[in-house]
């Protein structure tokens, strides 16, 4: 066991955890933020998707030792009343069927539109790609995609 | 629609016809000033404050399938509401709501009259409310978003200012139900409910459910099915941090409850874990360590290449027409395990006290659980509470619940509440997959064409055999009353059921996800070999007269030709399916009857450098009856293309040495954002009752994709998935 103090959503917040311990479950299991979903373990499906220092990592796999001095970004920290213009396109465009993917595919994508802010379809592709959707909302996420880049002008 | 957070004084009013009873109680507030509404339950299904306040219950497990946000809209239409009046709330267990499950596509089409009574019922009382308010007829008033108006008169009375005095009314019987044009809601795209709150994270999945002091439990099962607990070392394991007891918990009788496993439990998920990776158990395994889909394979080889064990259709003679036939064509398809792959793993939370029992968790069926768990415990089942939470996915994994016993008997051995939590490992290891099988066809056209003949010899591993139903092992395998059954003079049926350890359930579409694959497939043979174009030789089939066909299995009694040759004539036209195919774009094409619905396909592929076919636009025409909520209805309808295209494609369950041998999604792919094609469906304007949408259109897509590599390559591929097939093997 061993305390951290970890940059999480702009706020400082310590846990005394198994330096292994994946980022995900602390978050999920120590601080009680449930947003950040487990879907595989692996960092196979995206679904634990979260921002350390602007870019989309998968927390599942990431020891929390790893994490600290970072700035960690969750789908809570990514605005409190779904004003941002990704969340704003996924309920706009109705993506969700499930749901239990979107945070993940929502902070891929915001990830990419933060770095490139026009990315063209090979680089949705190629970023997207790395979150699976069980249900088959891709065309809908490809539709938010581009109505998020629409609203972030 | 609004969250509605106040202090106020509740107090609830049922019906009098259905008790009288009165509660209050007041909520914690210091501020008495305040104001105090009541709240008033004209039903079980809404309740109206006296502040105007509208909330409608959504009354079955929401699974992706859209029915928190459907089920509440065939209320409100007949409530007179607006759609931003209302809150939707999660009902939990309550036998008032009649079945609480999902399965079958069946929450719209056999809730829509209780539902469609609720709203107006409710509607009714207030309107009576009223009109004797007022001293008038009720046949004077009427009500529009939420308020109750005389007639000429502008101003109402809303629905909170009436409730009170509705409440003491008797619930009327038959009440008059709006006409489908009239329709304000229905047939609308209302954006999901939960949107905002799964956009921002909030917690509201059955992992996400777990009360703070719970424990979780990772339990080891047996890597061979049915493998028992003959010792374990957990010395190890209750080493790590946070790991806090180590217990073994026994099977149940049931093949379809809990496994014989050993449970680590933990203070958080990491270390219950990593404590179980330290675990050393002893299995004991009594049959199946080398059942494989090679054994199983050649049992189902030997029992197509025999008289089936059971006849399920005998019309005419087909070996006379056989023997006379000038053409007659053979063919042998298979279809693979297939595993559900709920992006959230199975979970469930128990609290097992000395006279109660409280539960949340994912499942498909939220209604049976507090009888299973009355029968483990012992707890009469008033004395238990659940509550449902959204289900990340489902898919017919979540109709089993052996990982809800776990919870319970894990929490009442330990008498403790207890989460359990499945990996991904677990998962697809220990899932009830769809049954495998293979299907040899006979068929016999004549001089002209004509389909003379049909004779399918199936067998698959039966999901009622595995389970070991009184039902017919045949039962959601195949379907004697199917399309083109009673189209062929001679037509003959046989299903013989194998065996297997491999534990076998309901798939999305179960039964469907495979007849359609091969009879569509099949079919396309046939007017191939009858040098006929494939969708002009199946209305050929069907015949232009009008016909009502009996259709024992779920979806009927019986099936109209008229509606089946709509969307198959629909889809062709608008699929641009007359038009020459181009050197790049190749179409196939599929339609089919299940469930009450009817759904045509057409699809579009272009082939890479290895011939592997790139799905670029898939067309689909529906006729579902009265639609309820478009937005929702689509997102079903899309859903289910790209299941049915990622089975198709990569889906396929290795067995060996009597486990399965795929470990997560690295070996067990399923399809990605950029293979995802352009979709565009078609739902036909119908005043027919609704039927379910959430299985429909992923049966036809494995065929409409195999006859589109037939239209391209001359090449037929009667064995799924495509990845394994020897066309790709060879190649890749």
């Amino acid at each position: 066991m061993a305390r951290f103090t970890l940059n999480i959503n702009g706020k400082q917040r310590q846990v005394d955890v198994d330096p292994e311990m994946p980022l995900l479950w602390v978050l999920r299991d120590e601080l009680d933020m449930k947003g950040t979903k487990f879907g595989c373990g692996k960092a196979l499906c995206g679904a634990c998707t979260v921002h350390l220092n602007g870019a989309a990592i998968r927390s599942c796999v990431l020891p929390v030792s790893a994490t600290v001095g970072a700035q960690i970004t969750t789908i809570e920290g990514l605005s409190e009343d779904g004003s941002h213009p990704v969340q704003q396109a996924w309920m706009e465009v109705d993506v969700p069927q499930c749901g239990y993917c979107q945070a993940g595919q929502i902070m891929t994508a915001s990830a990419l539109l933060a770095n490139n802010p026009k990315p063209n379809e090979e680089e949705v592709a190629a970023v997207m790609s790395g979150n699976l959707c069980r249900c088959g909302t891709y065309p809908r996420i490809k539709k938010a995609i581009d109505r998020a880049i629409e609203l972030s002008r | 629609m609004t969250t509605h957070i106040n202090r106020r004084k509740f107090i609830r009013v049922s019906g009098l016809s259905s008790a009288g009873l009165l509660l209050a109680f007041h909520l914690p507030g210091k501020n008495t000033q305040e104001s105090v509404a009541e709240e008033v339950e004209l039903n079980a299904y809404l309740k109206i404050s006296t502040d105007g306040h509208i909330q409608i219950v959504a009354k079955n497990p929401e699974i992706g399938q859209g029915v928190k946000t459907s089920l509440p809209m065939i209320i409100a239409e007949e409530l007179e509401v607006d759609w931003d009046q209302i809150e939707v709330v999660q009902a939990g267990a309550d036998s008032r709501l009649g079945a609480q499950f999902a399965g079958g596509s069946m929450s719209v089409k056999t809730n829509w009259d209780a539902l469609r009574n609720a709203g107006a019922t409710a509607k009714a009382m207030l309107i009576q409310a009223a009109a004797n308010e007022w001293k008038v007829s009720n046949a004077d008033c009427y009500a529009s978003a939420g308020v109750v108006y005389r007639k000429g008169k502008k101003k109402g009375k809303p629905y909170g200012d009436l409730v009170v005095a509705a409440a003491k009314l008797e619930v009327p019987k038959d009440v008059p139900l709006k006409a489908p044009a009239d329709y304000k809601i229905l047939g609308k795209s209302i954006p999901g409910v939960d949107n905002l709150a799964l956009v921002t994270g909030k917690p509201l999945f059955g992992l996400d459910a777990r009360p703070s002091g719970a424990l979780i439990a990772v339990l080891q099962r047996s890597p061979v099915f049915g493998g028992v607990v003959e010792s374990f070392d957990a010395t190890a394991a209750l080493q790590v941090p946070g790991v806090v007891e180590v217990v073994e918990v026994k099977a149940s009788a049931s093949k379809m409850q809990n496994r014989s496993s050993v449970a680590v439990l933990a203070k958080n998920t990491w270390s219950a874990m990593k404590g179980r990776s330290l675990l050393q158990v002893k299995w004991k395994v009594e049959e199946g360590q080398e059942e494989s889909n090679r054994r199983i394979r050649s049992e189902l080889d030997k029992l197509t290449n025999q008289k089936g064990e059971i006849e399920l259709r005998n019309d005419g003679n087909v070996e006379e027409a056989f023997a006379n036939a000038p053409t007659v064509l053979e063919a042998t398809y298979e279809v693979p395990f297939l595993y559900h792959a709920t992006l959230e793993p199975q979970n469930y939370f128990a609290d097992v006290k000395e006279d109660s029992i409280y539960l949340s968790g994912s499942t498909q069926v939220p209604g049976g659980i507090p009888g299973l768990a009355s029968r483990i415990t012992g707890i009469p089942v008033d004395k238990i509470t659940l509550d449902q939470n959204r289900n990340g996915g489902g898919f017919g994994r979540r109709l089993t619940a052996d990982y809800a016993v776990e919870a319970i008997v894990l929490s009442q051995q330990l008498k403790q509440p207890v989460q359990v939590v499945w990996t991904r490992e677990d998962d697809i290891h220990h899932d009830f997959y769809r049954p495998a099988g293979m299907y040899k066809f006979k068929g016999a056209l004549d001089e002209n064409g004509k389909l003379r003949a049909w004779h399918l010899r199936s067998a698959t591993t039966s999901r009622y055999l595995y389970r070991g139903s009184t039902e017919s092992p045949h039962t959601t395998e195949v379907f004697p009353d199917g399309f083109p059954a009673g189209f062929v003079p001679n037509f003959k049926m046989e299903y013989s059921p194998v065996a297997t350890t491999v534990p076998t359930g309901a798939w999305r579409a179960p039964g469907h996800n495979a007849t359609c694959f091969i009879d569509q497939s099949f079919l396309d043979e046939l007017a191939h070999a009858a040098d006929k174009d494939p969708v002009k030789f199946r209305l050929e089939l069907l015949g232009n007269e009008d016909k009502t066909m009996p259709y024992a299995d779920h979806g009927g009694p019986n099936y109209s030709t008229k509606r089946l040759r709509r969307v198959i004539e629909e889809a062709a036209d608008w699929g641009g399916w007359w038009a020459p195919p181009t050197r790049f774009r190749h179409r196939g094409f599929a339609a089919h009857f299940m469930f009450g619905a009817y759904v045509a396909q057409v699809v579009e592929i272009q082939l890479d450098e290895k011939n592997w076919p790139i799905v670029k636009h898939v067309y689909a025409v529906v006729d579902c009856g009265i639609l309820i909520n478009k937005s929702g209805a689509l997102a079903q309808l899309e859903g289910g293309i790209i299941d049915g295209l990622s089975a198709a494609l990569y889906g396929g369950v290795k067995i060996r040495e009597g486990r399965t041998k795929q470990d997560n999604f690295d070996t067990y792919p399923l399809l990605r954002y950029q293979e995802a094609p352009r979709i565009d469906i078609q739902i036909l304007k119908s005043t027919e009752r609704p039927e379910g949408l959430g299985e429909m259109t992923l049966p036809l897509i494995s065929a409409a994709l195999c006859n589109a590599i037939f239209a391209a390559t001359g090449e037929r591929i009667r064995s799924l998935p495509l990845k394994d097939n020897e066309l790709y093997r060879k190649s890749s």
